[in-house]
């Protein structure tokens, strides 16, 4: 049974469609991306996940459990980090911690809190002081350990890493790894690529409230054009015609640069007679790949 | 403690500063009255405050003058008076709109991704409303009370337990009405400021109507329309009972408000 199950998911506010028919499985134990510009409808549905908003049509489930009908059930599988900690500044980060662990559907485990304080570098001493003497950064580390310590099945977490310096978001990372091994399921929403790169197993992209991708990482950075170099030890003319998907950067004597979209085939039997130097082929980013869609102009 | 408790004491801890402080300046208010009253009883002053009064006001009180002109009805005052009732109001409304804030805060967001039903939100919200309310009148009334046991002159008619109870109890249903149209207004507002401005002009239009339709005719057609027409201080000062068609009207509005906060917000679409 997929953690999240999301069906002609559609979001409607008057003429303007916030999230349009928007299909989607997250299996149990993987990390999903879920990328898109600003307004592309990715908090949307994670409000409607969440029952924040209700669809206009379309349903979502969360490990079976109706977000709508059954959102209780389904609310309880869920560990949530909001884009923002919406808290008031004069409470504790201890009484927030506390509170919202009451709340909870099911127990939290003390050592749990312990060691992703730990982990997170926000010792008791910083727990006891109020939210207004917190940094953003402290915020967000109080929003992870209420995500994380209940250990639940399921992490919903909107731009987990905004706010964080990169020590903590290694330790992120690190977390995010442990949760994996431990079967858990989290559903990520980012605008850092790289970071998608390198945490994710599959990436979901959305654009006007579409999805336009859905693929594994790795499936993805092949959707881009991979760039290979050719020197040659011996003056050659204009490369030959080349079947679609090939595209001449530069053409001099003795270097040719092309981007190759798809197989490599067809350029290698063109340089077989040929007097090749070298070759150097690079591996396409994934951010080529999201950039594109973003642009609109995936081929 | 059950989830649901832990919410309640949370919100309470939320409002207890604001409630209590709230209560204790208008038990030290009733002190004051009760003070005042003493000083105007021991100078034989009744006669000539009536006296002192200018022409429209002795006809906006009409039969009900007499009454007020004197200790028991100085006392009385206090549960009529305009910065009392303001004070009440604004209390009830910022615990209405606490709905409004939680979702302008974002703290909605946190609370019912966890497995909370709706309307424990709203059902916190008039539990809660209901005991400020409770505790700023009890306090009210314990101020009432020490103060003519500490400073009333022991020829002074006191007002009955029964007066002082039956204006606390119109006035407290008065103020959950208020209350309850603030919840209404909250489950379903983005922004507190916004519904806590709406309910409070709403608070005074129906004040100055109330009033307005004691000495302008043409008002009293659409008098009916404010809680404060069911509001009825001056009967009871006078020794008459609460009319039940006033009881029945302000917890008709205190009902209704409280229904619509469930439905709206049950139907909402919780952004900020």
């Amino acid at each position: 049974m997929p953690a999240i199950s999301i069906r002609g998911l559609t979001k409607q506010y008057g003429k303007q469609k916030a999230v349009n028919n928007l299909s989607l499985d997250v299996e149990e134990g993987e990390i999903l991306g879920f990328l898109g510009l600003n307004g592309a409808g990715k908090t949307t549905t994670i409000r409607i996940l969440l029952d924040l908003l209700r669809p206009s049509s379309g349903t979502a489930a969360i490990f079976g459990h109706d977000c709508q009908s059954d959102g209780l059930r389904a609310r309880s599988k869920i560990g949530y980090l909001p884009g923002e900690m919406g808290i008031f500044s004069d409470l504790t980060g201890r009484v927030v911690l506390d509170l919202l662990a009451g709340l909870n559907g099911s127990p939290v485990d003390r050592n749990m809190r312990g060691e992703l304080q730990d982990r997170l570098q926000l010792p008791d001493s910083d727990l006891r002081r109020k939210l207004r003497e917190f940094s953003t950064g402290m915020k967000r580390k109080l929003g992870l350990i209420q995500a994380f310590e209940g250990d639940p099945p399921l992490l919903i977490l909107d731009e987990p890493t905004e706010g964080l310096d990169p020590l903590m978001q290694e330790a992120f990372y690190r977390l995010l790894a442990d949760v994996k091994a431990r079967g858990r399921t989290v559903f990520m929403s980012s605008h850092v690529l790289s970071e998608v790169d390198r945490v994710c197993d599959r990436i979901a992209l959305l654009r006007k409230g579409e999805m336009v991708l859905l693929a594994t990482v790795e499936e993805s950075r092949h959707r881009a054009a991979r760039r290979v170099r050719v020197w040659f030890s011996a003056d050659v003319g204009q490369p030959p015609p080349l079947p679609p998907g090939h595209e001449i950067v530069r053409a001099d004597a003795r270097e040719w640069i092309l981007n190759v979209e798809g197989l490599l085939g067809p350029l290698l039997g063109a340089l077989a007679a040929l007097p090749v130097k070298d070759l150097e082929i690079e591996e396409p980013k994934l951010e080529e790949v999201v950039l594109k869609y973003y642009r609109g102009t995936p081929e | 403690m059950s989830r649901f408790l832990l919410l309640m004491a949370h919100s309470i801890r939320r409002a207890r500063t604001m409630v209590l402080l709230t209560g204790l300046l208008l038990a030290a208010f009733q002190v004051m009255l009760v003070f005042v009253a003493r000083f105007i009883a021991n100078s034989g002053g009744f006669e000539q405050l009536t006296a002192l009064l200018p022409p429209f006001a002795r006809e906006l009180m009409g039969p009900y003058l007499t009454s007020f002109m004197s200790f028991a009805g100085i006392i009385s005052a206090g549960y009529i008076d305009l910065g009392v009732l303001g004070a009440l109001v604004a209390v009830v409304v910022a615990i209405g709109t606490v709905p409004a804030a939680e979702v302008e805060s974002g703290f909605v967001d946190l609370l019912l991704a966890r497995p909370l039903p709706r309307r424990w939100i709203i059902t916190r919200s008039i539990l809660v409303m209901l005991l400020g309310t409770l505790t700023m009148l009890t306090m009210m009334v314990l101020g009432t009370w020490l103060g003519l046991e500490w400073l009333a002159p022991r020829t002074a008619k006191w007002p009955t337990p029964k007066l002082v109870l039956s204006l606390a109890a119109n006035l407290g249903l008065l103020m959950l009405s208020w209350g309850a149209v603030a919840l209404a207004v909250g489950a379903v507002s983005r922004r507190r400021s916004v519904a806590s401005a709406l309910v409070g002009f709403l608070a005074v239009t129906g004040y100055l109507l109330n009033y307005v339709a004691r000495i302008w005719k043409p008002a009293r057609s659409v008098a009916w329309l404010s809680p404060f027409r069911y509001y009825a201080p001056f009967d009871l000062v006078m020794g008459f009972s609460i009319p039940l068609q006033h009881v029945l009207v302000l917890a008709t509005i205190c009902i209704l408000g409280c229904a619509a906060g469930y439905v709206l917000f049950a139907r909402r679409d919780i952004s900020h």
